[in-house]
């Protein structure tokens, strides 16, 4: 008992594993739904319809370079003025999805909010390292499948995007590692996660240093987590490659 | 509300309380992110040459230090230096100097990464015939290595920046009377305009960071005019960046 108060009761703890459980859902789920849409908005980036390639550089533009704080607070303030009240009282009430013994709780306006804000802004991110990642592959490779007799999107189906998601791999990589760090900004706006747990601890037990400690430990854990993965990746991709070449 | 009536709260955003208090919202900003800029430059500077010089031990040492500060999240690290620098200094610490100490040592940390590569790229050639002049290790870099790193690693500093300024609205956490911080209480007095205030502050960090940009695709442009006869900043800051990333990832790309 003794030796367990020397760092954080455990009531404390508890607090703070509830808040990195929210923070690696939050993540994950920022994380999928950021790459497809990312993928959706670089093919938009490179289609040869003017229109759409315009309205995705204009997306890009502004969800990059305004902060991901200020696009927060409009998602959370500014969205329960725009949606119709309906959708807001639907929102609001609790849901249980329940699928044999795992019943999924209904998120929270704020979690709602915090999932929306974080989406759109790494979508504007994922989307610009999948298009350098279609630009990376070299021209050579478009005029031999143009030789090869392929249109343009089988060029890009089985010859550019394989090369390009190679490419794009250790950026995203990256991106997904900013998108653990930047879910730490939702606590402005009320979602109990990670950085909000640990402002909580901090307050209530007056152990600044444990709390914060903790909290940046788990964070860095996980971001070296991710490092780690991209790292195995990358070496078993070239040994595979390796392998394929003899 | 009419137009006029707005007018003191649009002063009040982009002001603060100014001339009968301090300085405050999207002025306040502005010099949060200068102060900020100007002194991760120089941490970035420092620590790219320090991983540049340092073998062995020291290196890995100093790698891990700025891949501590890669890794935490901005906002840990305003906690860090805004509840625990009073604690551990028995000092009174600002909210803004807590700020601007995180923003620095964060960016710092990126930029030192960007130095490094910058003057690995340079090439050891370079350094080896500045050696065999006769200059120091140190005048090699000061005269001969940095100057031509300094060129490839302009584009990493800009995109640092835009970064950092987007980075300055999180002092809102602590209290600091910035721009969103501003906002927000704004928001909270009138309740009716949420939509409309958080649209104009996007709009107006749209225009800082763009302008920024557009001022750093100036001064590049110049630089190179010589024989790149139109260059896209843009699409000239991911190439740059693009070879960096290489470089560090070469084995999977290739």
């Amino acid at each position: 008992m003794h030796l367990m108060n020397f760092w954080l009761e455990p009531r404390y703890l508890g607090w703070l594993a509830h808040g990195f459980l929210i923070t690696l859902i939050l993540s994950a789920c920022v994380s999928v739904c950021a790459t497809l849409l990312g993928f959706g908005l670089a093919m938009a980036r490179i289609a040869q319809h003017r229109a759409v390639a315009t309205a995705a550089k204009l997306y890009v533009l502004v969800f990059r370079n305004s902060p991901l704080l200020v696009q927060l607070l409009f998602w959370y303030f500014g969205a329960a003025m725009l949606l119709p009240s309906a959708w807001m009282t639907w929102l609001n009430t609790p849901h249980v999805l329940s699928a044999g013994p795992f019943a999924l709780h209904w998120p929270s306006f704020e979690l709602f909010a915090g999932w929306l804000g974080l989406t759109c802004y790494s979508t504007a991110f994922i989307a610009e390292e999948f298009r350098a990642g279609i630009r990376g592959v070299g021209i050579a490779q478009y005029q031999a499948s143009a030789a090869l007799g392929m249109t343009r999107y089988a060029t890009l189906r089985h010859v550019v995007l394989p090369q390009a998601v190679r490419i794009a791999t250790p950026p995203l990589a990256g991106q997904y590692m900013n998108i653990v760090k930047n879910s730490s900004l939702t606590m402005a706006i009320g979602v109990a996660e990670l950085s909000y747990a640990s402002r909580q601890v901090d307050t209530e037990s007056f152990r600044t240093f444990q709390a914060f400690g903790t909290a940046t430990v788990l964070y860095v854990g996980t971001v070296a987590l991710i490092e780690t993965a991209l790292v195995i990746w990358q070496h078993t991709g070239v040994r595979a490659l390796q392998r394929g070449r003899a | 509300m009419t137009a006029l009536e707005w007018l003191p709260t649009l002063r009040y955003l982009l002001l603060g309380a100014f001339p009968n208090g301090p300085l405050g919202g999207a002025a306040l900003t502005v010099v949060l992110s200068v102060v900020s800029a100007l002194l991760s430059a120089v941490v970035g500077l420092a620590g790219g040459v320090a991983l540049a010089l340092t073998r062995g031990g020291a290196y890995v040492v100093l790698l891990g230090i700025v891949a501590f500060f890669r890794a935490i999240p901005v906002l840990m690290l305003i906690f860090w230096t805004f509840f625990l620098m009073p604690m551990l200094l028995h000092i009174d610490v600002p909210g803004l100097v807590a700020v601007v100490c995180a923003l620095s040592l964060i960016g710092g940390a990126y930029l030192s990464h960007a130095v490094h590569a910058g003057i690995v790229s340079v090439g050891a050639g370079q350094q080896q015939a500045a050696l065999s002049l006769g200059l120091t290790r140190w005048q090699a870099l000061r005269h001969v290595v940095l100057p031509q790193a300094v060129r490839i690693m302009l584009p990493s500093f800009v995109n640092q920046w835009v970064s950092l300024v987007k980075d300055t609205s999180l002092a809102y956490i602590v209290g600091v009377p910035e721009f969103t911080f501003l906002a927000n209480q704004v928001n909270s007095r009138l309740m009716i305009y949420p939509a409309q205030i958080f649209v104009f502050v996007g709009i107006v960090y749209l225009v800082l960071c763009s302008a920024l940009q557009w001022i750093a695709s100036r001064v590049l442009l110049r630089e190179r005019a010589v024989h790149v006869t139109r260059i896209d900043a843009a699409t000239e800051m991911e190439t740059e960046a693009s070879t960096v990333r290489d470089e560090q990832h070469g084995v999977a790309v290739r």
